[in-house]
């Protein structure tokens, strides 16, 4: 309700306004002291002055005691600088630890800014917060209001006014008092009469925009305490969904229509050097030529020597099976060892073979070792019995060829690049080549210083 | 001697002379307290001139482009803008700067000339707080969607958070700059709006309408003009002028500890925190004349914010000027006396690198322009003085982009070196922010009292009884002009 309406309207209540004081009016500020001081002499301590701006001297001249706002104001920014240093002590120091720079936790000179702004913070807020709770703000309903006249106090009058509270009130020598002062007019301030309580549509809206305010809360209250099967509203997106391409996606713009790209030719990735290296895979990776011209192969990972393993095995004839006409060899094996055909490597082989190879191939390598024995007593048909390295076919293989087989396995033969070091797999090559020639010699090969000392005949060829 | 522009105007008389043993009057026209409140209250109670409209137009229209920009933004991301590697901080946070600097003088004028007991403050310490508020909201936007996911910058505030279980970094002084500039705002925001109670009590009881004697009324907070609460009302007011006054220099200091207190050669100087102050205050000053000179002359306040008033800003302007030439020349000193070989690299590159042009603007319009101000003709021009206040922002605004600009584009590492460019989203979201700052001008002329009504009055009434020289002063520099001579009354 308007409470500010100085028009006085067709009063409901049946009593007469009751008098509040006496209001005097002034030119300027000179006479407004001088009343006043007047006033004051007299012994009324109930008074006021209404002026447009702050008259300097006034607060003697009525008897005004000093605010005592500053203290309030001290003791605000004192709360505002612990509650900064507080803060900041407590969640970076304590509840969760911040290590910058190995920098003490808790109160350190970083500290000041925050510390400072709060202070100030704090006490700003506080003077205009005690300002106004002090003087008793904000006040609709006043009575200086209800006379039109006393709207020149916020423009170019100055009014003193004695209230009907003062002890030594007296409505007529007041009256007296101010007529003696060269004031402009003296009225009789009256109560304001408009009705206090709101009018009950102002009510009714008001109470209707606070539940409609609590709706957007309830949803949130309820959302919390509730479950759903549908997937959450994506109001901002974060990083939900992005505009890029996965591993296994197509896209338009390669022509192969593949996302992830093949590494480029020649490309050595990082610990996988010895990829590069004959010694390591059995062959000249740089001599690979591709077997199928409209697919290149790419010679230079892991993956794509399985790849090229996986070609090559295809063609070639299973383990035991018969060769397959017209494959050619897709590799560039080896045809020489690289390493030193010796004593000692040949035993370092021998070593290996018996580990690992006799077990199936047999200690002379015909494909008799006690597993390949033992399958076939059990004449289970899902074995596939290991191939005798004495076979023309394998005899022929070069020894990259070989080296290769053990590495990457061949049929039902596993892989033992996994057990075997390179150097050791050689040697084994090594000691099968040995094992070839002497299971396939005849007496020519001896020395002919030697032959006398073979007393019995060399055993049966299968040449 | 008659100003030149007293000539084409009865309203604009010279009370800037300097005389020992007499004092020209503050305000001109022989006001009285009545004709005060007049002459404010017209400005919101007469219908708006056409001017005023247009210009409204304009800015609102600026304003609402602005706003559907940053709906773009959010929906797009901060890619639209020139920001990419190695100047992450670029337009954003210059506009940031540049709006934050501005936004130091209305609090200034307000609190240290109060503190000083500078009386000129009074017709135009209102107009430069509401400038401080809109600017300082301007400011406020910018590294709010410079965050890039504009929605989480909450996260900047202490709040225990259920989702995080983590406090800010309070070692940082990005969060120092929220806490400084979150309470400037709000600090220069109470201090505004308490200093315009009396006032909007004034235009409530000028009221016709019982609307906006209503609206008036609950804004005023049914201030009576009461001398036991003007007395308070003048204690917190000293009181809140005592805190704003360091607050105003803290705040840009903490501004300018986002740059010094990083590594980056160029930024990492402890000249920072003085050199910021000085150019705040100076764009803030430059600002406020830009504002007031046709602000006066669209409402005829030339009585109340009179040439000794623009006067006395410009001699501010002249002497931060001259502080932020001395900063600009110390920063090459030092670059040149610390032999630290990428400091001195980083002020040769500001200067004759890539980014030359944008330095040479800045030295042209922030060093050189206000020197034009050693001449009273300039200071009391208010053509000429509109013109240089212009030459004073676009030069600050360089002030802002140079340092941000070229001690990024080379860094420590020569490899990740770039040149900055920035879009068209740049430009419109910097032109845009000048359509909100002015839409918020003009609302705010239209409404709220642009002068200090009460204050005005109260050194009226000071200057009444301490010195009768005034009004013969005043009566001697009015009959001056010829024109005029019968129209003093």
């Amino acid at each position: 309700m308007n409470n500010n309406e100085h028009n006085v309207k067709s009063n409901k209540e049946p009593r007469p306004p009751k008098a509040c004081g006496w209001m005097a009016e002034f030119e300027n500020e000179h006479d407004l002291l001088h009343a006043a001081e007047k006033v004051r002499d007299a012994g009324y301590t109930k008074t006021d002055a209404f002026t447009p701006f702050p008259v300097h001297g006034i607060d003697h001249a009525l008897g005004i005691k000093p605010t005592i706002l500053p203290f309030i104001v001290l003791c605000a920014g004192l709360t505002g600088l612990c509650t900064a240093l507080l803060m900041q002590w407590w969640m970076n120091g304590v509840d969760y630890k911040y290590i910058i720079s190995g920098k003490p936790f808790g109160i350190t000179p970083a500290s000041i800014p925050v510390s400072f702004e709060l202070t100030i913070l704090f006490s700003a807020f506080t003077s205009v917060l005690g300002m106004l709770a002090l003087n008793g703000l904000p006040k609709f309903s006043n009575p200086v209001f209800t006379n039109a006249k006393f709207d020149r106090a916020t423009n170019d009058r100055f009014f003193l006014y004695v209230d009907a509270t003062d002890k030594y009130y007296n409505r007529e020598s007041v009256k007296e008092l101010l007529s003696s002062v060269h004031a402009n007019s003296l009225d009789e301030v009256m109560e304001d009469s408009t009705p206090s309580e709101l009018p009950r549509s102002i009510l009714l809206g008001a109470l209707l925009i606070v539940l409609a305010g609590l709706i957007p809360a309830a949803i949130v209250l309820n959302m919390r305490a509730s479950f759903s099967d549908l997937p959450r509203w994506h109001v901002f997106f974060d990083m939900d969904f992005q505009p890029k391409k996965k591993p296994q996606q197509t896209t338009t713009i390669f022509k192969d229509g593949r996302t992830m790209r093949p590494q480029v030719p020649g490309t050595i990735s990082r610990g996988q050097l010895d990829q590069q290296d004959p010694f390591y895979l059995g062959y000249d990776p740089m001599k690979v030529t591709s077997i199928d011209s409209e697919k290149p192969i790419y010679v230079s990972t892991g993956d794509s020597l399985a790849n090229v393993s996986a070609v090559s095995g295809a063609v070639q004839p299973p383990a035991g099976g018969t060769p397959t006409t017209g494959a050619a060899p897709v590799l560039p094996f080896l045809e020489k060892l690289p390493i030193e055909a010796n004593e000692e490597n040949i035993k370092l082989g021998k070593a290996k073979y018996e580990i690992y190879c006799s077990a199936c191939h047999g200690y002379s390598g015909y494909g008799d070792g006690l597993v390949s024995k033992r399958a076939a007593s059990l004449a289970q048909d899902t074995w596939t019995p290991p191939s005798s390295l004495h076979l023309d076919r394998i005899q022929k293989q070069p020894v990259g060829q070989i080296f290769h087989t053990i590495s990457k396995g061949q049929g039902k033969m596993a892989s033992y690049a996994s057990s075997i070091t390179p150097q050791e797999r050689w040697s084994i090559v090594l000691y099968v080549r040995a094992l070839q020639r002497s299971r396939n010699a005849n007496i020519e090969d001896v020395p002919v210083d030697q032959r006398g000392s073979l007393t019995a005949p060399a055993p049966s060829q299968t040449k | 001697m008659a100003s030149i522009t007293s000539s084409y105007n009865p309203r604009e008389i010279d009370n800037t002379e300097d005389m020992p043993g007499r004092r020209a009057p503050l305000i001109t026209g022989n006001q009285t307290y009545t004709s005060v409140t007049e002459m404010v209250c017209r400005v919101a109670e007469d219908p708006q001139p056409r001017l005023w409209w247009i210009l409204f137009g304009m800015a609102s229209l600026t304003a609402s482009m602005f706003l559907m920009l940053i709906g773009f933004l959010i929906y797009k991301g901060v890619g639209i803008w020139g920001n990419s590697s190695p100047v992450f901080w670029a337009w954003p946070i210059v506009n940031f700067v540049f709006w934050v600097g501005i936004g130091h003088a209305g609090t200034l004028i307000s609190a240290i000339l109060f503190l000083f007991r500078q009386n000129w403050r009074t017709s135009i310490n209102r107009a430069a707080e509401a400038m401080t508020i809109f600017a300082v909201i301007c400011a406020g936007i910018y590294p709010g969607i410079h965050v890039g996911r504009a929605w989480l910058a909450f996260w900047l505030l202490p709040y225990p958070s259920l989702n995080l279980w983590m406090w800010p970094q309070f070692r940082s002084p990005l969060l120092w700059d929220v806490f400084a500039v979150g309470t400037y705002a709000s600090t220069s925001l109470v201090f505004w709006y308490m200093g315009m109670i009396p006032d909007l009590a004034t235009y409530r009881d000028r009221s016709k309408s019982p609307l906006r004697r209503f609206i008036y009324g609950l804004l005023c907070l049914g201030w009576t003009g009461s001398s036991r609460h003007w007395l308070v009302y003048e204690k917190a007011y000293t009181l809140l002028a005592a805190l704003a006054a360091p607050l105003v220099l803290s705040v840009h200091t903490v501004v300018s500890f986002d740059f010094a207190v990083s590594q980056l050669p160029g930024w990492h100087t402890t000249i920072f925190p003085p050199y910021f102050v000085a150019g705040a205050i100076f764009s803030g000053f430059a600002m406020v004349v830009t504002l007031l000179v046709p602000m006066r002359a669209i409402y005829k306040l030339e009585n109340l914010i009179t040439l000794r008033h623009l006067d006395n800003m410009n001699k501010i302007i002249l002497a931060t000027g001259s502080l932020v030439g001395l900063a600009y020349g110390t920063e090459f000193f030092m670059a040149w006396y610390s032999q630290n070989q990428y400091e001195s690299f980083t002020f040769i590159n500001r200067a004759f690198g890539p980014y030359w042009w944008a330095y040479w603007i800045m030295v042209t319009c922030n060093v050189i322009s206000p020197q034009l101000f050693w001449f009273k003709w300039m200071r009391t021009n208010v053509v000429a003085m509109w013109v240089v206040s212009i030459f004073v922002n676009i030069g600050m605004w360089f002030e802002r982009f140079v340092i941000t600009v070229t001690s990024l584009s080379r860094d420590f590492l020569p490899s990740s070196w770039g040149y900055y460019r920035p879009t068209l989203f740049d430009g419109l979201m910097f032109f845009g922010s000048f359509g909100v700052f002015m839409t918020l001008f003009l609302l705010f002329c239209r409404y709220l009292p642009t002068i200090a009504i009460s204050e005005v009055k109260g050194v009226m009434s000071a200057s009444d009884h301490s010195s009768h020289l005034e009004a013969e002063v005043l009566a001697e520099l009015q009959g001056k002009d010829p024109k005029h001579a019968g129209h003093a009354h």
